[in-house]
């Protein structure tokens, strides 16, 4: 696949080595490659098929690829990112190990109660997700702390040594050991380990409590569950791609993408992959953020389509939002991570008509196999993707990219029953079918919009993905919102975010105390031991001289509430004890969030939290030239838009340069994907090539 | 004007998401715990006739599909733009159902005219009366639950009416929670206009008016073709509840529906006379309350998600709720606790369901669903009071599999606590927190376990309350040869000498030392045990939840170690199977408890007593009730063996001697 021109110019850092910093994202049906040649400032993208079946060969493949196109010499690699699927996938297919959990007696069913509540509260039949430990394999062990993690009653070694036998019994390869209270006191979990290690020094064994040290057994357990079922295949992986790379003469350090946006060495990735598990969401939000950034942009909602999944998250203030709990299937992972939520299907979801005439899109999905109708690899029912072809948007043949070849009539031919039901056109059904996914995506959004309070109007929609260009103009104006952004390497925006992405860790420490002058002296011995745990994190990192960024929260709430706020912990009022500060940026988060603010409440704050954080230096885009005269479309095609057949011009993407303007329709095509620009819509080209795509029935 | 079908989906997901945008602006701005955690609360875009057309698919509870705001909508003389109106009486319209719950609605105004409403609910803590939270077993009459509003303005053309609030916040405990949540549920009707006038200007007046009546129009033809997948003809179904007082009697619910081709009628004739505790459903005899038709919608739901949730569900259906009855009763009766009756509801409507489709439905979930509260102090000699969290049971077990253990089905809403946040915040032990074994349904698919909570309490003076405890006697019953669920156990120091059963105590004084131990019953099995894969036997009795006993009494299974004995399992079986007496394929396991009830209350008496209580007037309908039942007891011990109606008869002629006035009113 050529590249797309990007081009960039030298970095920003004083003490960075000049060399290609190369970042590579593994998804479901694609890897993406994007170098950036730090002498030069171009950046050069690559797409191959992922090998879900040989994990490691895609990179392989790419870098030989690589070599074949770009001439690039694989020994002037000074930086290599790699965001993978396998831990989500380990989990989703549920192919970890045979994992065993050590917890209290009586207690045994933490992962199968989980916090009660069923996800479908309708259906008479929703359950719980299975958990990644099943019961049988769950041994209760005798021994007890306090919710203060004083010893009520020493652990039993007796009762440990009957649980390994347990272990040993069901064939185990390795064990958590999560007992209550732990995150206050680890001693009793070490004692635990200390005889399992002593027993059966083969198991893999990993303490809840050094995972993600936080209260609520539930959400800790099941973290360190999900971490240590993942933990031998991603660990595996990592060794063998570094093998890999070795072969292809790459000699720079493996660095892996992490769910909270930055990255780490493999080395610690191998030992620390619950971390790694969401990287792939949470790269492409960080290029996304890069992006926003580049164009001052403050407030962006990005938007990320791909076959199978549509992906939001918000970036406010140039800052992506974090969070924990988000999903990984059904299970949800505890650590923090950028905050991504799913809010419907990709490209491939299926459109139907119902048994009473109404027209319906998902959830089934053609996902990337089969795939959509026109594909033509088996794809039969006709999806999101083949209603685009349908209209004309996609398949305009006038441009000659070597992607995949569209079958345009199969698409048509794949909606002409729907029409038929329906007794309307293949277009109008086409242009319905979009309209119905749109509103399903919108239903998802304005969930988000009214969960967090937020005015859409506020925020530009920055779209990626192989589908998010597609889509945009018609979520932006379902939202009525009155930007989009889309990048100039949309097709490989996760990839380019683990490129630029810094080396970045969280630490917490339940602290669960008022926030008051009492409780300030175990508060700050709390905070100075985080942030030695912080700097040695680092040291060990990147080495004895690093300078890292600290940056202090705190989960807080008004006693008595029974959900946190992540509210920042400013230095300075820490540092002069300024407690009132401290207080006053509590409540003016939640009166942010709720609307209003509780003076005479107590302030507890239930944990500590900080983020160590070294940067990578940033690339600066060299602007791209200079439009001398508008922009000519490579043709004039007929596509059906808002209700009407309409001549609307095509353009190549990269023939656009800054200070290109004109109104919709178009239809903007690169090799990774394709804008659609409705009537109404004008398209604006910044000086680093990005499309600003204004609404200019909501700007007005 | 109407929209067409490629457009009526985009039209439903608009109103929805507008529905949802009303619930989180609720939850997000809300105070209380019942409306941010519980999400006890409703709300809906409404017709102008007060049918709700849409409302949130993953918020709130799950009662309050199709609640009709009809009856309400008309008590308020003159409506202006900006107003917003409120009732909590149970009895000006039968629409809010209890005190705590203040019903609120919003007209909704595009050019001059009111084209449809905004509505919804909240759950507040407490709205005063005899007892914290307004809520109790005990009470009788209405009046002891709370202050009561009338159908009435609190906001007045965008002026918020501060005397109301200052009337209401003199009567409850905590004024100013309910300050709070009242001005998030206004937030919520504001937004809610908000969205409703920007889908008219989306797809423009003409087509949003056509479009509410077409979205109900599609889910009556949804609920139509799931009603059609069921064989003509008429079903009848009873069940129980524990109790229809403190340590009072059973309760029956009695439910006959009939199926005529897509078409539904669901009678509640020959359920128990309304009670003089506050279980009563207060439905005013609406045809139908949503209060009814909880189970209904669970079930056509199950049948097919797909389903849109509006009101348009209910037109297939009628409900048939005699006045004076406890699915229909009178004022001043209480109501407050009504919700223990309308879970005995749903699972009244899933079996009769069971009863027309066996193989679709699941057996019967858990019921008796209890939340338990600590009242104590903490070291310092702090009050504390805290809600432990919910203790029920499972799910019942399906064609599919087994049923979800420790919460399911209809009783699967709520959130627990932590364990580690209870022992932080309440000074309070917990010493176990697991799955009940051997209290799921034995079956093909067995039935979900219960749950048990054990605390041991420290302080003098500490008192355990658990409201809606159920299912101590009657079980919940497994189908189609699956077993009945165990029963629900609430144990003061339990495997020790002062063992004390507490039944179904709503209110338990403590001790320092006590243990307290709660039980949540099981869900019913699935299908003939014997056809269990042994496999899955030999799972649960690895996780300890089947013993090795009840494998090989109840399934055959025999277990050496961790492994099956093949040989050994295949003869038990097989001895299994030809000691069995002939037993109906339909078959319903009711449990021990109510096979016996049963026996003395057999089905021509329990209507005879129906009967004869349905001409008397309410006043004496739950005395005589008790009576009755006494009466019968005393005589089947004597060694009475009629097993007929006219025993009931007598039995009544007996009281009516006794009670010459009750003579009088029976025959005039």
């Amino acid at each position: 696949m050529p590249a797309p021109a990007g081009m960039f110019d030298t970095m920003q850092g004083d003490t960075w080595t000049m060399g290609l910093r190369i970042g590579v994202d593994i998804g479901g049906s694609f890897t993406d490659f994007a170098v950036l040649d730090e002498s030069n400032g171009t950046v050069r993208s690559l797409k191959v098929f992922s090998r879900p079946d040989a994990p490691g060969r895609e990179v392989a493949d790419g870098m030989r690829m690589l070599g074949e196109r770009y001439g690039i010499d694989p020994a002037e690699v000074v930086h290599f990112t790699h965001g993978t699927t396998v831990g989500v996938n380990a989990v989703v297919q549920r192919k970890g190990i045979r994992l065993g959990l050590i917890t209290n007696r009586y207690f045994e069913d933490v992962l199968v109660l989980a916090r009660l509540k069923t996800p479908d509260m309708y259906h008479l039949m929703s359950s719980r997700p299975e958990p990644l430990v099943p019961r049988y394999r769950t041994f209760g062990i005798d021994g007890r702390l306090d919710a203060e993690g004083k010893q009520l009653e020493p652990v039993d070694a007796a009762s440990v040594r009957e649980a390994v036998a347990g272990l040993k019994r069901t064939g185990c390869e390795g064990v958590v050991i999560s007992l209550l209270h732990a995150y206050r006191n680890p001693e009793h979990e070490r004692q635990v380990r200390a005889i399992v290690a002593e027993t059966a020094p083969e198991l893999f064994v990993s303490c809840a409590s050094e995972v993600w040290p936080i209260i609520r057994e539930y959400e800790r357990t099941n973290t360190a569950v999900i971490g240590g079922y993942v933990q031998p295949v991603v660990s595996n992986y990592l060794t063998s791609l570094q093998e890999a790379l070795r072969h292809s003469g790459v000699t720079a350090d493996l660095k892996v993408t992490k769910s909270n946006g930055g990255v780490m060495s493999a080395e610690r990735g191998k030992t620390d992959c619950v971390q790694i598990v969401l990287s792939g969401t949470a790269s492409g939000v960080i290029g996304a953020a890069w992006v926003a950034q580049l164009c001052d942009l403050k407030n962006v909602m990005s938007l990320d389509i791909g076959g199978t999944t549509a992906d939001v998250a918000l970036i406010a203030g140039g800052e992506p939002q974090y969070a924990t709990g988000e999903y990984i299937g059904d299970h949800q992972i505890h650590i923090p991570s950028v905050s991504v939520t799913s809010i419907g299907d990709g490209g491939g979801s299926i459109a139907r008509v119902d048994p009473f005439g109404v027209l319906k899109v998902g959830p089934e999905s053609a996902g990337s196999t089969p795939g959509p109708v026109c594909y033509g690899r088996g794809g039969r029912e006709p999806t999101i993707t083949d209603a685009f072809a349908a209209i004309g948007v996609l398949g305009q043949t006038a441009l000659g990219y070597d992607s995949v070849r569209l079958d345009v009539a199969a698409a048509r031919e794949a909606i002409a029953p729907l029409a038929a039901r329906l007794g309307e056109s293949i277009e109008a059904v086409a242009e319905a079918i979009i309209n119905v996914s749109i509103s399903g995506m919108y239903s998802g959004i304005s969930r988000l919009i009214s969960r967090f309070g937020i005015d859409p109007r506020e925020f530009a929609l920055m779209a990626f993905g192989g589908a998010g260009p597609m889509l945009a103009c018609h979520l932006a104006r379902a939202l009525n919102m009155e930007r989009i952004t889309v990048p100039l390497t949309p097709g490989v925006l996760s990839a380019l975010g683990g490129l630029i992405a810094d080396t970045r860790n969280d630490f917490v420490a339940v602290a669960w105390c008022a926030l008051g002058d009492e409780e300030w002296a175990s508060l700050e011995r709390t905070r100075q031991a985080l942030e030695q745990e912080a700097i040695g994190w680092v040291r060990a990192e990147v080495g004895a001289m690093a300078q890292p960024e600290l940056t202090y929260t705190a989960e807080m709430r008004y006693q008595g509430q029974s959900f946190e706020i992540e509210t920042a912990f400013d230095a300075e009022a820490m540092r002069t004890k300024n407690l009132a500060a401290l207080r006053e940026a509590f409540h003016q988060a939640h009166e942010r969030l709720y609307r209003y603010r509780d003076e005479a409440a107590v302030i507890q704050v239930v944990a500590l939290r900080v983020v160590a954080k070294v940067r990578t230096p940033r690339p600066v885009l060299t602007p791209v030239p200079d439009m001398a005269e508008p922009a000519k479309p490579a043709a004039v095609v007929p596509c059906w838009m808002d209700g009407a057949m309409r001549q609307m011009p095509l353009y190549r993407r990269d023939v656009l340069r800054a200070g290109d303007r004109f109104v919709g329709p178009a239809i903007i095509a690169q090799d990774d994907t394709t804008t659609c620009v409705l009537p109404d819509f004008e398209v604006n080209v910044d000086r680093w090539g990005n499309l600003h795509i204004i609404n200019l029935a909501a700007a007005t | 004007m109407a929209l067409s079908g490629s457009a009526l989906q985009i039209f439903a997901n608009y109103c929805v998401a507008a529905a949802e945008s009303m619930a989180y602006t609720l939850i997000r701005t809300a105070h209380s715990t019942f409306v941010k955690e519980t999400e006890d609360f409703s709300c809906a875009l409404i017709t102008p006739e007060g049918l709700a057309f849409a409302s949130p698919k993953t918020l709130g509870a799950t009662w309050y599909i199709g609640l009709d705001y009809g009856p309400v909508l008309g008590l308020i003389k003159e409506y202006r733009p900006g107003d917003i109106c409120m009732t909590n009486d149970a009895y000006s319209g039968s629409v809010a159902t209890h005190t705590p719950d203040i019903l609120m609605w919003k007209p909704v105004y595009y050019r001059g005219e009111i084209v449809c409403y905004v509505g919804g609910h909240i759950h507040n803590t407490d709205m005063g009366g005899a007892v914290p939270a307004s809520l109790s077993r005990r009470l009788t009459e209405i009046q002891q639950e709370g202050i009561r509003f009338p159908p009435c303005k609190i906001v007045d053309q965008g002026e918020l009416d501060e005397g109301l609030l200052d009337i209401m916040a003199m009567n409850v405990r905590a004024p100013s929670q309910n300050r709070g949540d009242l001005q998030a549920q206004i937030a919520m009707l504001v937004n809610g206009e908000k969205r409703v006038l920007e889908i008219i200007e989306r797809f423009g007046i003409d087509d949003f008016k056509a479009g509410m009546y077409q979205v109900m129009n599609y889910a009556e033809k949804q609920a139509e073709a799931v009603l059609k997948t069921i064989p003509d003809g008429e079903y009848f179904f009873a069940e129980y509840a524990d109790e229809d007082s403190e340590n009072g009697k059973p309760m029956r619910l009695a439910l006959t529906l009939t199926i005529d081709n897509g078409r539904a009628v669901m009678d509640y004739t020959g359920s128990d006379p309304q009670l003089a505790s506050s279980l009563n459903m207060p439905t005013g005899g609406m045809p139908r309350h949503a209060l009814a038709l909880v189970g209904f919608h669970y079930v056509l739901y199950t049948l097919n998600s797909d389903i849109l949730l509006n009101s348009g569900l209910d037109r297939v259906v009628r409900c048939i709720l005699p006045e004076g009855t406890v699915v229909n009763a009178t004022a001043p009766a209480a109501v407050g606790m009504r919700s223990l009756t309308c879970k005995i509801t749903h699972m009244l409507t899933f079996g009769v369901f069971s009863r027309a489709i066996p193989e679709r439905m699941p057996a019967c979930s858990a019921g008796g669903m209890a939340i338990v509260t600590v009242k104590t102090m903490d070291h310092a000699g702090r009050g504390v009071m805290a809600s432990l969290g919910p203790v029920g049971g499972g799910a019942g077990g399906v064609a599919t599999g087994d049923g979800s253990d420790g919460s399911g089905a209809n009783n699967a809403f709520l959130r627990n606590t932590p364990v580690e946040i209870n022992e932080l915040e309440v000074p309070i032990r917990m010493r176990r927190y697991c799955l009940a074994p051997d209290s799921g349904g034995a079956g093909t698919h067995r039935g979900g376990l219960g749950l048990t909570m054990e605390f041991e309490v420290f302080t003098p003076g500490t008192t355990v309350t658990a409201r809606n405890r159920d299912r101590t006697y009657f079980a919940s019953w497994g189908v189609l040869g699956g077993g009945a669920g165990a029963n629900a156990i609430f144990t003061r120091n339990p495997d020790g000498p002062d063992t004390e059963a507490l039944g179904n105590t709503d209110v338990v004084p403590c001790k320092p030392g006590d243990r307290i131990r709660l039980v949540g019953a099981g869900a019913g099995g699935f299908g003939d045990p014997l056809l269990r894969e042994p496999r899955r036997v030999l799972i649960d009795v690895l996780s300890g939840y089947v013993s090795l006993e009840a494998a090989r009494r109840l399934y055959g299974v025999v277990i050496d170690g961790s492994r099956i004995d093949e040989d050994g399992t295949r003869r038990l079986r097989q001895d299994m199977q030809c000691a069995r007496p002939e037993r109906q394929a339909d078959v319903f396991d009711f449990g021990s408890y109510r096979t016996a009830f049963e026996a003395r209350w057999t089905e021509a008496r329990y209507r005879e007593l129906t009967t004869i209580l349905a001409r008397l007037p309410v006043a004496w309908r739950f005395f005589v009730k008790h009576q009755l039942f006494d009466a019968l007891d005393a005589r089947l011990e004597a060694g009475g063996q009629e097993d007929d109606a006219a025993l009931v008869q007598e039995l009544f002629a007996d009281l009516a001697k006794r009670y010459p006035t009750l003579k009088s009113q029976a025959t005039g």
